[in-house]
């Protein structure tokens, strides 16, 4: 598969494929079957995730709302990863995908810092089957399944269906029609970073929430742990 | 318009003039909602290579989902669903995509274990499967020699099987009858057992299967069906097509807000124990305002509308809010929608049925879909869907005497038994043990006051010899004598079916790898045995046991299942693990489509289903209808038709329940206040939940699970912690009258402000190191080991603490079902000295419980005072016999 160290954007661009993914968050239940299969696909190991489900509460009793929030990589058409990587190691994919080219990269975390949505992370050397470690890692959107015909690991088990995978430049595709038809937001587009993750109808406050400090001694304490165990570590993707 | 335009479902074409345009231009050209394909197929991301793909049946839970393996070089390495699957349709919860670490659990038990120090000591010697099955048929065989010799068979019933999860397919009870035993001791009544007695009795199976994609109303009581309830998984995909693509309405009951709440349009958190007044007052506005079905309430119950008007009469919606907290004004209003949205129907589980009189709440639910006429419709309440498989012939006759052990005689109507009350009758030494074993098992745990199965299992005068069958070191496990350990689920051989779609299916589970470092599954460790209890066949057991191996086993059960042989028998089944296939899921609508993209569509209006010629041969009519054949009714005769009917002696739905009567209780749904509802005021009331990324006991060890979910601190509404001045995250003490547990306050706008909420996932002192946080201890010599992720990565540093010892036992003298959620505390800032974790509760507390609990069984003094109005001869009510309860 052709590739290059910083295609050009393919969206729009007759011929070419861009991938994308809309997630449905009125079929959402959060119900954590995307981040389990997506921890078995790559075996992730504990502490990172390439994908995650935030879950807020918001409200007060007996008027009280739950929210969940999928999060994973926006296979942004201008990423600041892509430009930031000293070594050349991430790259834009002809097809979409921002992918890692492990033995490239130095670990500098560079690309890390440069990620508005924290969708990075450095492989710990402890796995359990595969022996790649020490280097930074992210989510593929399944590059090597979606390059035989599947959807990503994720969108395959989905129970709501909440997650839709598809070509954005084929207009018969259901991506295309949804980004096209319904009203969707995408996270932080104030930084032009043009992510390609399509959100249907989540609630602003949610979206602003989404990166607030953790507020429940619940979700508190399990990020003083966290960074306990990880330390110098800047992110943390447990749910709550 | 095409029905299969993939973005209606999406709501897409409300949006006007332009998205129209769009969907004009297309035609009718099908469209491809995932142009990619949804599964069956997996490929390494390290290599490029195709995985290999083994079908099998998932067991994390009881749902039972149609899985893949996808292994590499010899190891499994990811799980999904099943594309073939009609229940779960290619797709699997959190649980299901991390099963297959039971597999790799660096402390399962790799090799069967013999005691060596005191119980619970954790010494062990590690054996051979050749000397363990010596062991444990020695100690079988000394139980059968003494009952001949004595000339006794009762004292076979000293053989005792207590499961948590049998999924054998009959093998259990095969193992026990052969040997003349009646001692087997299920879990049922610390599950739902209240609501399959609320249902059985009225028409006949123990659960309904909720038409929810075809819904337009969902009226839905303490049944977290987003996360956790029966059927998880399937009903979740069903709810959320249901309620975003038809555009159903769902109104939830549950004191705590859970996934389900977030999902729903309208949700009502009830004072717990009270859903059984909300659905009466709700069956009242049905039925004065003349809602309800009249030609099916006449034609299919054995109640008419006069007779329930006036039974309703007490249940006004204003009496239901007194009671329950939600405004009267609401339960009209749900009541009239209801009523007049078609279809419509409830759900409804652990909520309602787990309280003491669970089984009337249940009823009174369950009345709701018979009165509106919603029973077997499109998009209604319908009948669950299975099939059926036998053990293969010969088959050992039932043993002869019937046990009391976990089915005391004193709840005749708990068809599910009372598995709570064994170790109290064990210990009033009313039921005597010989031999213990246990399967897929972990009381000390699992049940209310669960310090009582620790005291009985640690006394070897009252369990002279225990054997478990658990692959993990439980807090149960622990106390054994001897460990023959089963393989997991992905190494073992089983038939499935479960109702989890309306049309019917049959699944197996197989080795999908060989198993693990010689582990041997749990069929084989039987055949085994049984064949050094009876070694020259002349006790007559062997025979029942001439197999090979557990698949050998397995493949005999499938050979007399008709239609099977055809498509391929059981090779069918080895190769795509689910059998019939209906046809493919669609993309777009997760419907079970044909080549030509139409639905497959399930069999609705199964009562209604006219008998054959076949099944009327020499069949008789009684003068209610019911068709009778070999003693049992078969059908009903309405209108001239012969149908199926329900599964009652009369054939139809029996509102009215005779053999609820016959001891005392009433025969139609009422509402009783419990004790719970009349608490102190500075009292609360206890609840638990699961949570959708664990099970009941056996899922902290999963890395993936304990990772999202490892903690549990206590629900506590923020008025409710402000009045005792607790803040969130304090240390707090939580008092029952059976003890105390110091955990810490989870203040949360998401409870009931009389309610206090505890997972029941965490808090394990067992189970592995991960459970307990001890990762990094030295590995024990007899697991398995050797997951440096566990060694290394794990961060959270909280375990939780379990809630079970401090809840009250109190069942239900009707269904069997313990009241989980009927435990009143006091709540308070932790007292000095009071460290996190900290679990006191007392034994002889326990046992009055049991005593008390007693009372209110049909043979109790509180029984009839709870029921004065119930007009029978109250001097004369049937005797109490062994045997009824199982």
């Amino acid at each position: 598969m052709p590739i290059g160290l910083q295609a050009e954007p393919s969206a729009g661009v007759a011929g070419k494929k861009r991938w994308a993914m809309v997630i449905d968050l009125r079929r959402c239940i959060g119900c954590m079957a995307c981040v389990a299969a997506c921890k078995a696909e790559y075996d992730v190991p504990l502490g990172v995730w390439r994908t995650i489900v935030k879950v807020k509460d918001t409200g007060q009793y007996p008027n009280t709302k739950r929210h969940f929030l999928p999060r994973l990589c926006n296979h942004c058409d201008n990423p600041p990863c892509v430009r930031n990587c000293p070594t050349e190691a991430t790259y834009k994919h002809e097809e979409g995908y921002v992918l890692q080219r492990y033995e490239r990269c130095i670990a500098c975390r560079t690309c890390m810092a440069a990620c508005p949505y924290n969708a990075r992370h450095v492989l710990p050397n402890s796995r359990t089957r595969v022996k790649i470690g020490g280097v930074v890692d992210k989510c593929t959107f399944c590059e090597h399944r979606v390059s035989n015909n599947l959807v990503p690991a994720c969108v395959q088990t989905c129970l709501g269906r909440s997650r839709i995978f598809g070509d954005l430049n084929d207009p018969n595709s259901e991506v295309h029609k949804l980004v096209g038809g319904m009203p969707t937001v995408t996270l932080k587009s104030e930084k032009g970073t043009k992510p390609q993750v399509y959100y249907i109808k989540p609630a602003q406050q949610i979206v602003n929430q989404i990166y607030s400090p953790p507020e429940s001694y619940a979700a508190k304490s399990d990020a003083e742990a966290f960074y306990r165990h990880n330390k110098g570590r800047q992110f943390f993707g447990g749910v709550l | 318009m095409n029905k299969h335009f993939p973005v209606s479902r999406r709501g897409f074409l409300k949006l006007g003039g332009s998205t129209a345009a769009i969907a004009g231009s297309l035609g009718a050209t099908r469209l491809h909602a995932m142009e990619q394909d949804q599964g069956g197929k997996d490929f390494s991301p390290v290599t490029g290579k195709e995985r290999q793909a083994v079908p099998y049946t998932c067991m994390v839970c009881n749902i039972e989902d149609g899985g893949i393996a996808y292994i590499e070089d010899g190891r499994i390495v990811k799980l999904e669903g099943n594309p073939d699957h009609p229940g779960n349709r290619g797709k699997l919860c959190a649980k299901g995509n991390s099963g297959f670490l039971h597999v790799y659990d660096p402390d399962r038990i790799m090799t069967p274990l013999l005691r060596t120090g005191k119980r619970g000591e954790s010494k062990w010697k590690r054996i051979s499967y050749d000397e363990a099955t010596t062991i444990l048929a020695s100690k079988l065989r000394e139980v059968i020699d003494r009952s001949i010799k004595e000339n006794d068979p009762a004292i076979r019933n000293e053989i005792v099987f207590k499961w948590g999860r049998n999924r054998t397919g009959g093998a259990v009870h095969r193992f026990m009858h052969a040997m003349g035993s009646n001692a087997m001791v299920n879990h049922t009544n610390i599950c739902e057992s209240s609501k399959k007695v609320g249902l059985e009795p009225s028409w006949g199976p123990d659960i309904e299967s909720c038409d929810w994609t075809n819904t337009k109303y969902a009226l839905v009581f303490g049944a977290n069906v987003l996360e956790t309830a029966y059927f998880h998984n399937p009903n979740a995909q069903r709810l959320v097509d249901g309620v975003v693509g038809n555009k159903a309405k769902l109104v939830y009951f549950d004191p705590r807000m859970g996934n389900t709440a977030a999902l729903a349009d309208e949700w009502f958190a009830p004072y717990p124990g009270t859903d059984g007044a909300i659905a009466l007052a709700i069956a009242q506005v049905i039925m004065n305002e003349k809602l309800y079905d009249d030609a099916f309430i006449r034609t299919w119950t054995n109640v008419t509308p006069e007779q329930l008007i006036e039974h309703l009469k007490p249940y006004t919606p204003e009496f239901a809010e007194k009671e329950s907290g939600v405004p009267a004004k609401d339960i009209r209003r749900i009541a009239r929608e209801f009523a007049t949205t078609k279809p419509a129907t409830t759900f409804s589980y652990r909520g309602p049925a787990k309280h003491v009189y669970g089984s009337y709440q249940e009823a009174a639910i369950h009345m709701l879909n018979v009165i509106t006429g919603n029973v077997e419709k499109k998009g209604g309440y319908c009948l669950p869907r299975g099939m059926n498989f036998n053990q293969p012939s010969p088959k050992p006759p039932a043993a002869k005497v019937p046990s009391a052990l976990g089915a005391p005689p004193q709840y005749p109507l708990a068809s599910h038994a009372v598995s709570t009350h064994m170790p109290y009758q064990i210990m009033k030494g009313e039921e005597k043990v010989a031999v213990y074993m246990t399967y897929y098992d972990n009381p000390v745990y699992t049940y209310p006051s669960s310090h009582v199965w620790d005291a009985l299992l640690k006394d070897e005068k009252l369990i002279p010899f225990y054997c478990s069958f658990s692959p993990y070191m439980s807090e149960t496990a622990e106390l054994a004598d001897l460990i023959i350990p089963d393989t997991t689920y992905l190494e073992r051989n089983d038939p499935e079916s479960m109702p989890s779609d309306l049309r019917p299916w049959l699944g197996i589970r197989q080795q999908v790898i060989k198993p693990l470092g010689g582990t041997q599954e749990w069929r084989d460790t039987i055949i085994q045995t049984m064949h050094k209890v009876d070694p020259d066949g002349s006790l007559g057991m062997k025979q029942y046991f001439a197999f090979k191996n557990g698949e050998e086993w397995v493949r005999a059960q499938f050979d007399g299942i008709p239609g099977l042989k055809e498509d391929g028998g059981y090779d069918y089944l080895k190769k795509h693990g689910v059998w019939p296939k209906y046809g493919s899921v669609d993309p777009v609508t997760a419907k079970i489509v044909d080549k030509n993209g139409e639905e497959v569509q399930p069999e609705f209006g199964l009562h209604m289903k006219e008998l054959s010629a076949a099944d009327m041969d020499g069949a008789t009519i009684a003068d209610n209808g019911a068709i009778k054949k070999g003693g049992k009714t078969i059908g009903v005769r309405i209108n001239g038709k012969n149908m199926a009917g329900f599964g009652t002696p009369s054939g139809k739905i029996e509102l009215w329940k005779a053999s609820y009567v016959k001891y005392g209780f009433n025969p139609l749904p009422v509402y009783k206040r419990l004790a719970s509802r009349d608490k102190k005021p500075d009292e609360l009331v206890l609840t638990t939940f699961k949570v959708n990324v664990h099970t009941q006991s056996r899922t902290a060890s999963l890395k993936y699970l304990a990772e999202l979910y490892h903690k549990n601190p206590a629900w506590i509404n923020p008025k409710t912690a402000a009045a005792r001045g607790i803040k969130d995250g304090d240390l707090i003490r939580v008092t029952s009258s059976v003890g105390y547990m110091v955990t810490r306050a989870h203040v949360t706008e998401g409870i009931h402000p009389d309610v206090v909420a505890i997972s029941t996932a965490c808090g394990h002192s067992a189970y592995g190191r991960l459970a307990q946080l001890k990762q990094k201890e030295k590995v024990a010599e007899w697991a398995l080991g050797g997951d440096p992720d566990i060694d290394h990565n794990v961060w959270w540093d909280d375990k939780g603490v379990h809630p079970n010892s401090i809840i009250k036992l109190a069942v239900d003298p009707i269904g069997g079902s313990q009241g989980w959620y009927d435990t009143v505390i006091t709540v308070t800032k932790a007292q000095a000295g009071d460290k996190y974790g900290d679990v006191k509760s007392s034994l002889e507390v326990s046992i009055k419980d049991y005593e008390e609990t007693l009372r209110f069984a049909y043979t109790g003094d509180i029984h009839k005072a709870n029921h004065k109005e119930v007009q029978i001869d109250w001097d004369h009510l049937p005797e109490p016999h062994v045997g009824a309860g199982h």
